[in-house]
């Protein structure tokens, strides 16, 4: 293996590079996959704890909060508990009619009172029986819809 | 290192899958070490094909607070389970030193899991003067970006 410099039969010095260069870009390809799958998540708010002192009177109901309601027995999805909207397994009809109500609300101004924000607030209440998925599916369907934000109603769920 | 078969001049026209298994085999081991360490907290089976999650980077941080509920008697703040009486006390001590705008519990719960057991887990959180939390999902490949 002797290497013989300046004969005929002189050894060229080359790096072979490419099992480097495969190397480096398996790695590559992996961390591209790897990156994009960032965390999302839906934002909620769930209203405070209702304090014992506090007069209940005293909090006027907003007419324009929307609250979505889900039907136990057969799954089907309300809002403001008369309209009924499709079920769990198609929210679709549910965000076309969100969708209809917020731009309703822009081209009449039904502001938030005292901003000159549209109300988009919706509510969203289910029985405590209700899968989780099913749930975040109506999440995603009033999202989508362009509602912000998103309320949980916590207190008096029916089992 | 030429192969001669047969004739003199006969080229080799066997592939070399030496280099393949090589970095197959690179693959495989990065892997098996990277799956294990990748994984914060308990599996649980989230929701999927979502359309339209906000993104939030937040979420893999490890100051953030994440309760996970992968089944419909179990909470978790990272590897450790609390029950649901002692869970308000932790997320109280984790959130003590942070902002306003940062005060925001995670969850990430299975789908097969009832609401009402997440509703339990909420009703804790909001005893600690926290308003806002976060219900991790995954979002649909390719589903547009939403406007916040």
């Amino acid at each position: 293996m002797g290497m013989s410099s300046g004969g005929s039969k002189g050894a060229t010095p080359n790096i072979n590079v490419t099992p480097l260069i495969d190397v480096l870009l398996v790695l590559l390809i992996i961390f591209m996959v790897i990156t994009p799958s960032k965390p999302t998540r839906f934002e909620a708010k769930v209203p405070a704890e209702p304090k014992p002192d506090q007069q209940q009177a005293d909090i006027k109901p907003n007419p324009l909060t929307l609250v979505v309601t889900v039907n136990k027995s057969d799954s089907k999805i309300f809002l403001n508990k008369e309209k009924e909207l499709g079920d769990i397994s198609d929210t679709k009809p549910l965000s076309d009619e969100l969708s209809r109500l917020f731009k309703e609300r822009e081209a009449n101004g039904s502001f938030r009172e005292g901003t000159n924000e549209v109300e988009k607030t919706v509510f969203i209440k289910s029985p405590r029986s209700v899968k989780y998925g099913d749930v975040v599916k109506i999440i995603d369907a009033v999202k989508l819809a362009g509602a912000s934000p998103v309320g949980l109603q916590i207190d008096d769920l029916s089992e | 290192m030429a192969m001669t078969v047969g004739g003199a001049d006969e080229y080799n026209s066997e592939i070399n899958v030496t280099p393949m298994v090589d970095v197959m085999l690179v693959l495989l081991i990065i892997f098996m070490i990277v799956t294990p360490l990748l994984q914060q907290g308990v599996s649980v089976n989230l929701p999927k094909e979502m359309n339209s999650p906000d993104e939030d980077p937040d979420i893999a941080k490890d100051t953030s607070v994440i309760v996970a509920i992968p089944d419909n008697s179990n909470f978790y703040i990272g590897k450790e389970p609390y029950p649901l009486d002692t869970l308000g006390e932790k997320i109280n001590r984790l959130m003590e030193n942070k902002t306003p705008d940062k005060r925001i519990v995670y969850i990430k719960s299975g789908i097969e899991v009832d609401y009402g057991t997440v509703v339990n887990a909420v009703n804790e959180i909001r005893k600690q003067d926290i308003d806002k939390i976060g219900l991790v999902a995954d979002k649909k490949k390719g589903a547009p970006a939403q406007p916040q």
